[in-house]
């Protein structure tokens, strides 16, 4: 009896198991987005004198770091960059996965340019299947294998996780793959920057767009993940919200781990019939809230509401599941469409595709652009403390934060910068698009958006 | 077979030599192993003190539990909470957090008692999952900081040990992460030890094996079960509180802290061994090993693993540990205590020592059926 009982539960447990693989959240790395900023308009003005001193003259103190003669050790040979990512898990297959892929090519391409000229870069990439209680581990092993740099480590808990621990021995933590405003906290970890447009950001930039459609001001309904990717939005929604005229009439949240379609939050909000929702599902959970806009539409004739949707939810794979749901949203990006024939035409855009074609990665083409981006970035910081003159920890940590570039895949018009403590996040601007399901493309809506830049 | 009398010199040598290994083998993981194996060890550990905790209320009391979870959770926040809002020096959280889960322990089991089986693990699955939604509530987010839970609480600077010294830095966390955790997990098994040894021990064992019989032979069935369910509540805050402390932060969505984790303390009690005291350290070990060792397959690797798994798109981690899963409990259902204790029995028994002036005394010959290894 005792012998069936543990099978049974040994049975349950892997059922379990599979069900909590196949779930799950996805995280807050875009595959087609990045960027910056936390000034509200009106308060963003372009950077001074001292401003753009301030990036020069700043410099990370070694000092109180575990061992300061290592952070400021030069790096010959070979140059290793770390990250953790989810690999394997519930959130690993539909939006992380490429974002790997992407990231890895990028190096091979830089080898192959030989852009840090005699010295080779490698690359090692750890399992923390988006679990943050993983990511210390992962970055342990990094470490104990001699990685000098972190890079594009996804998930803001992840990053969390391992924060203190990176700034306390000075390790470079690059471009975080979220858009946490957390990362622009120079003074308290100098060693820690993130690569994504700050939700914030992103969310005065729709508040703006509504505005501007809907100048006597708007009902709103608000759908948002409840983690804490979701309550970052949130937060910034609610408080901004009388200032740009949004009342919002209904607040519907879904659980991260809730794969089921949200219809009575949907219906909840079709109730009050508001013209305009603003929407931050997550990953497959994208898919399921538009189809159910679609149906909620399709029972309320008449009810056409604007779809805003975070730019985590641009992806084409993404959209795609969603099919003819997806059509006319309103979202954000700030780096290119590569499925557009006209900018896929463009130089720069041409190479990469033809790369990730040369590397049999045509399956991942727009979900890996942003590791390809993020990778690119980190070697352009790379350069840069290289071209300082000497390639440390420290001199990498000071080239981050004293940066400008342009990418292969930012859009025309978008600069990736960072300045001292006067600006920290690196992408600051970004561009409203509108989605057509039929052409699978973006339509650019207004102008590029850079008010947000520091 | 070799039969060796219990308390004899040989069964004391053998002792020895078992308590000599583990000593070894805990004096060398941090002073000789990596820095990345110490934090694996350390992470073993918390699991292992989880699982322990678990195997009280399921292993010896037969009172099956999915909410463990949320224990595990209580502790992480009460030490999230105490040390970064409060200021509270990390170390005086293991006292509190234990009392605040145990009181949550002993209510949950309140109505908990006049159910059993599958309807009591819906009502621990309730838990589990009412855990992450209540730190998330708008109106407690002022304490647990909402779905963007705590973060940065860890000890700024490690306190000095008489015989660790100054520790400092990575290595520094690590060494002292693996003896913080250590020392809770002996304390840990000590306490079940104590507890499943215990007259209160025996009457666990007697709910779980027939709980009418046990009520009959005079044990207190409401007493014994609150108080178990608080007692193991409260052992396994203790494994949330080091986790905390070891990466700084807790989430509403941390693993461990939803019903995912609930479920790897199963797996692991299920795997080293239900009922058993060194179920959950064996399994824990493996789970931990079994775990990093599988998530790195996958497209990348070489060998006989690439030949295996380079089909999968992705690391197969999962995969591997489910179909393990089956095949060990299909190959050893008492889990691998109950393996090894199996197969140690075919080649070595330990004859227990007879009691008092039992006529058993007079030859020593006790027979082969009641030997215990």
């Amino acid at each position: 009896m005792k012998r069936k009982t543990y099978r049974a539960i040994a049975l349950a447990v892997v059922g379990s198991l599979a069900i909590a693989a196949c779930g799950g959240d996805d995280g807050e790395s875009s595959s087609d987005t990045s960027s910056e900023a936390t000034n509200a308009p009106g308060d963003t003005s372009a950077p001074d004198d001292t401003d753009a001193a301030d990036g020069e003259a700043w410099a990370v103190n070694t000092d109180d770091c575990v061992d300061p003669a290592a952070a400021n050790a030069p790096i010959e040979g070979t140059i290793k960059i770390g990250s953790a990512m989810p690999l394997s898990g519930g959130v690993a297959a539909a939006a992380f996965a490429p974002v790997k892929g992407g990231f890895e090519a990028y190096v091979k391409y830089a080898n192959e340019k030989k852009l840090l000229g005699d010295i080779t870069i490698e690359v090692a990439i750890e399992d923390d299947q988006y679990n943050k209680d993983l990511t210390p581990a992962a970055v342990d092993k990094l470490l104990d294998a001699g990685t000098h740099v972190f890079s594009g480590i996804i998930g803001t808990p992840n990053n969390l996780a391992v924060r203190d621990l990176l700034n306390e021995e000075c390790y470079p933590q690059l471009l975080a793959l979220t858009g946490s405003i957390g990362w622009g906290d120079a003074e308290n970890y100098p060693w820690t920057t993130g690569v994504l447009i700050p939700y914030d950001v992103e969310v005065k930039a729709y508040a703006t767009a509504i505005q501007r459609d809907f100048p006597e001001g708007v009902d709103v309904g608000v759908f948002v993940v409840n983690s804490e990717f979701g309550q970052e939005y949130l937060t910034t929604i609610e408080s901004i919200a009388a200032d740009y005229g949004l009342n919002i009439v209904d607040e519907q949240t879904i659980e991260a781990t809730d794969s089921a379609p949200p219809t009575a939050q949907v219906n909840s909000i079709a109730a009050k019939q508001p013209p305009v929702i603003l929407a931050v599902p997550l990953g497959a959970g994208c898919a399921t809230f538009l189809a159910e806009v679609a149906n909620a539409k399709a029972a309320n004739p008449g009810w056409e509401p604007r779809v805003y949707i975070t730019a985590t939810c641009a992806s084409s794979l993404i959209l795609g599941l969603a099919g003819d749901a997806a059509n006319g949203l309103y979202t954000s990006n700030n780096l290119v469409d590569v499925l557009d024939p006209e900018i896929a035409a463009l130089p720069a855009v041409a190479e990469y595709l033809a790369f990730m074609e040369g590397q049999g990665l045509t399956d991942i083409i727009t979900t890996g652009g942003a590791g390809w981006h993020t990778a690119e970035m980190t070697v352009a910081i790379l350069v840069k403390a290289l071209e300082s003159g000497e390639l440390t920890r420290a001199s990498i940590m000071n080239a981050a934060r004293s940066f400008e570039a342009v990418g292969m895949l930012t859009r025309p018009g978008v600069t990736m910068k960072m300045s001292g403590l006067s600006d920290q996040y690196i992408a600051q601007s970004l561009q409203i698009v509108q989605y057509d399901a039929t052409t699978k493309l973006f339509t650019d809506i207004g102008d590029l958006i850079t008010d947000y830049e520091s | 077979m070799l039969k060796i009398k219990e308390a004899s010199a040989q069964h004391w040598a053998l002792r020895l030599v078992g308590v000599g290994v583990i000593a070894f083998l805990v004096l060398w993981i941090p002073t000789q192993m990596a820095t990345s194996r110490i934090g694996q060890v350390s992470d073993a550990f918390v699991l292992i003190i989880a699982a322990m905790s678990l195997n009280l209320v399921l292993g010896f009391t037969g009172q099956i539990s999915i909410g463990h979870s949320a224990f595990f959770g209580i502790g992480g926040y009460t030490a999230a909470i105490l040390v970064k809002d409060y200021g509270w020096s990390p170390g005086y959280t293991f006292y509190v957090a234990p009392v605040i889960a145990f009181v949550v322990g002993c209510l949950i089991a309140l109505p908990a008692l006049r159910i059993k089986g599958v309807y009591l693990a819906l009502v621990t699955l309730a838990v589990a999952v009412l855990f992450p939604t209540l730190v998330k509530w708008k109106k407690l987010a002022w304490l647990t900081g909402g779905a963007k839970g705590i973060d940065s609480a860890r000890y700024d600077e490690l306190p000095v040990w008489p015989i660790l010294g100054e520790l400092k830095g990575r290595d520094g966390r690590a060494v002292f992460a693996y003896w913080l955790a250590f020392i809770v997990l002996v304390i840990t098994y000590l306490v079940c030890r104590g507890i499943v040894k215990s007259r209160f021990g025996r009457s666990l064992v007697a709910i779980r094996d027939n709980e009418t019989a046990a009520a009959v032979m005079g044990v207190n069935l409401t007493t014994t079960k609150v108080l178990v369910f608080g007692i193991s509540a409260a052992l396994c805050s203790l494994a949330g509180v080091l986790s905390t402390l070891r990466t700084g932060v807790v989430t509403p969505e941390g693993q461990y802290v939803t019903l995912l984790g609930s479920i790897v303390f199963l797996l692991i009690m299920i795997v080293g061994g239900a009922g058993t005291l060194w179920g959950p350290i064996v399994g824990g070990l493996i789970y931990v090993w079994l775990d990093s060792a599988t998530r790195g397959f996958g497209t990348n690797s070489d060998g006989i693993i690439g030949f295996l798994f380079g089909w999968a798109d992705q690391s197969p981690a999962t995969l591997i540990l489910g179909v393990g899963l089956v095949i060990i409990m299909f190959a050893a259902p008492y889990g691998l205590v109950g393996l090894i204790k199996r197969l140690v029995a075919k080649v070595l028994v330990i004859v227990p020592k007879p009691l008092g002036d039992s006529h058993l005394a007079i030859g020593n010959t006790v027979p082969d059926t009641d030997s215990r290894v």
